[in-house]
């Protein structure tokens, strides 16, 4: 969180000068933001979706280890 | 279980009970109907924007009027009833009462939906779901706009009707053994949506009446030739429309939260969290309205305020996603269709979540902001999510409603190319977007980045209007010629299905 909102909230408070001239700059530090976010984005939805697949994989009831829960015949 | 097709009847009663079962069929038949109606407009815009120039759409106006009804109907006659089906359903039975708590209250709010599908379908408007106003006030043609604009009112009405309903029958008719802490995270999900429904309809129920007495010329709260302002209709709509989102999502992830245990077979990993998790989107759901308006020259203190209100509801989010991933950790997981529709879900709910807190940044809002990038965004939670939960809901329900099981491998087929379909879809869209391609356009220049995402699209929508009709073909066939369910355990998962604390309602 730390990552997702103080360093865009500092990038912005940078972006918001209204010198001549910084338009371009904004342009620069809002893509620079966008490639950060995503690379943000992208490695924690690496991480969640690998996560989920594994967890499909691995968890699924015909895999060779798979074994009864300690929940199964009670009324759950 | 109620199982209300078991035992066939005349369709006029059903139609005319006010038994939560019938009612709760009735609201199934009838937003599936919607599904495919407003499906089928979806695949016209897709096969129009196949190419640059006109396709199959003669005109841009008529181009208008589909995308505009597609919405409509999908969010509106398709999404809401369609929770109200699985709340009818099951609501009554989680909490142990016979029945909801106003009956008859609960089909007039049924008998609401079709006049009001209806008066839009017949009417046909063409100023997009948000009716875009100057324009819906001064040049929308009528009486489609004003036909819209009552279709709407009247499904307020329906869905506050349907919210007061839930509400009361949850806190108030629940049974005396049972406490809120203990009521199960479906029926948490249809309270929080309920509130949040009592809170934010009210306001556009208003801006509704503005916006009709505006095009009457009685006033100009929106008209600007009349010292109006349209924004002011910005705010009125998002104020009830941003929440609206988090009323359509949290029931399919209440949805969720029945399957996924079943199908893992063992109880939740945290309830609480769950419940905490819905109570926050539900309120932050109120502080985030205006990101939908970043363009429109607020202050940077206001954009601000938004953008953290926004992110706010990101730790909710994600509190449900690890809720489920824990759950199926060290489970042993059935992959039945309502599973893989479940599990799809969940994936692309947060891959939409990751699309969201880029759009929430006001930045790079403002590189995104009416491109395809927010298409695909919405998409990918009202598909992906919401209407990968609902389906897999159907699929939990059908041995329940019927006394028959569908196809397997059909169910599967249908999960696999719908899934293909959206990721198709909608990932495109958000890269169309960045490419800049503005959104509600009916014809675009030959650039050749953008036909080509524009026909990967177009097939995606093939894919899964495919996947449709092979759904609607298992549906009306098992439905009649199913194998006969074991509707103790109909998906073979061992035990009864019974709800928390031993949830056996005589009256059921």
């Amino acid at each position: 969180m730390a990552i997702l909102v103080a360093l865009p909230a500092a990038d912005f408070a940078f972006a918001a000068g209204d010198e001549p001239g910084e338009y371009l700059d904004r342009r620069a530090v809002i893509w620079n933001l966008f490639y950060k976010m995503m690379t943000v984005a992208f490695i924690v939805g690496s991480v969640v979706s690998g996560t989920i697949i594994w967890q499909v994989w691995r968890f699924r009831e015909s895999h060779p280890k798979a074994k009864p829960t300690s929940y199964e015949g009670t009324d759950w | 279980m109620t199982l209300e097709l078991q035992k066939p009847r005349p369709i006029w009663q059903i139609m005319f009970s006010t038994h939560h079962t019938d009612v709760g069929l009735l609201y199934l038949i009838s937003s599936l109907t919607f599904l495919f109606l407003g499906g089928s407009l979806a695949l016209g815009i897709r096969a129009e924007l196949f190419l640059p120039g006109s396709q199959i759409i003669t005109d841009a106006m008529t181009f208008n009027r589909i995308f505009t009804v597609h919405g409509t109907t999908l969010i509106f006659l398709f999404i809401i009833p369609f929770a109200s089906a699985v709340g009818n359903y099951y609501v009554p039975i989680m909490v142990r009462y016979k029945d909801m708590a106003y009956p008859k209250l609960n089909a007039i709010a049924f008998w609401m939906i079709p006049p009001a599908g209806v008066l839009i379908w017949l009417g046909f408007a063409d100023f997009t779901w948000y009716a875009t106003p100057p324009y819906s006030i001064i040049s929308a043609p009528g009486p489609a706009a004003d036909m819209w604009i009552f279709g709407l009112k009247i499904l307020g009405v329906s869905s506050v009707l349907g919210a007061l309903n839930f509400i009361v029958t949850i806190l108030k008719c629940k049974h005396p053994d049972m406490s809120i802490g203990q009521v199960p995270l479906l029926a948490w999900s249809f309270l929080s949506s309920s509130l949040i429904i009592l809170v934010a309809i009210p306001t556009f129920a208003a801006a509704l009446l503005m916006l009709l007495t505006d095009r009457l010329g009685a006033s100009g709260f929106f008209n600007p030739a009349m010292g109006g302002d349209p924004i002011s209709y910005a705010h009125l709509f998002w104020f009830t429309f941003h929440p609206e989102v988090y009323v359509l999502v949290i029931p399919a992830i209440g949805m969720m939260y029945e399957i996924i245990p079943r199908f893992s077979r063992k109880p939740i990993y945290s309830y609480n969290s769950g419940i905490f998790a819905f109570v926050l989107l539900s309120i932050v759901g109120f502080s985030s309205w205006a990101h939908h308006m970043y363009a429109t020259g607020m202050s940077f203190t206001e954009k601000t305020v938004f953008m953290v209100g926004t992110l706010a509801a990101v730790p909710a989010s994600a509190m449900h996603v690890f809720n489920f991933v824990a759950t199926m950790w060290n489970a042993r997981i059935k992959f039945s269709t309502p599973m893989m529709w479940s599990v799809g879900g969940i994936a692309l709910f947060f891959s939409a979540g990751a699309g969201g807190v880029v759009n929430s940044a006001m930045p790079l809002d403002f590189t995104t902001h009416d491109t395809y990038w927010v298409v695909g965004h919405f998409h990918l939670f009202v598909m992906g999510t919401i209407a990968f939960g609902s389906i897999g809901f159907l699929y939990y329900m059908f041995p329940y409603v019927t006394g028959r099981m569908y196809n397997e491998a059909l169910g599967k087929i249908h999960f696999t190319l719908s899934f293909i379909g959206t990721v198709l879809v909608f990932f495109t869209q958000h890269i169309l977007g960045l490419y800049g391609m503005p959104r509600r356009i009916y014809d675009y220049p030959p650039i050749p980045e953008w036909i080509a995402m524009n026909q990967i699209t177009t097939i995606g929508a093939m894919i899964i209007g495919i996947s449709m009709a092979i759904f609607l073909a298992n549906m009306i066939h098992s439905a009649g010629k199913g194998k006969i369910a074991d509707t103790d355990d109909p998906f073979g998962l061992g035990g009864k299905y019974y709800y928390p604390f031993e949830a056996k309602n005589p009256s059921h």
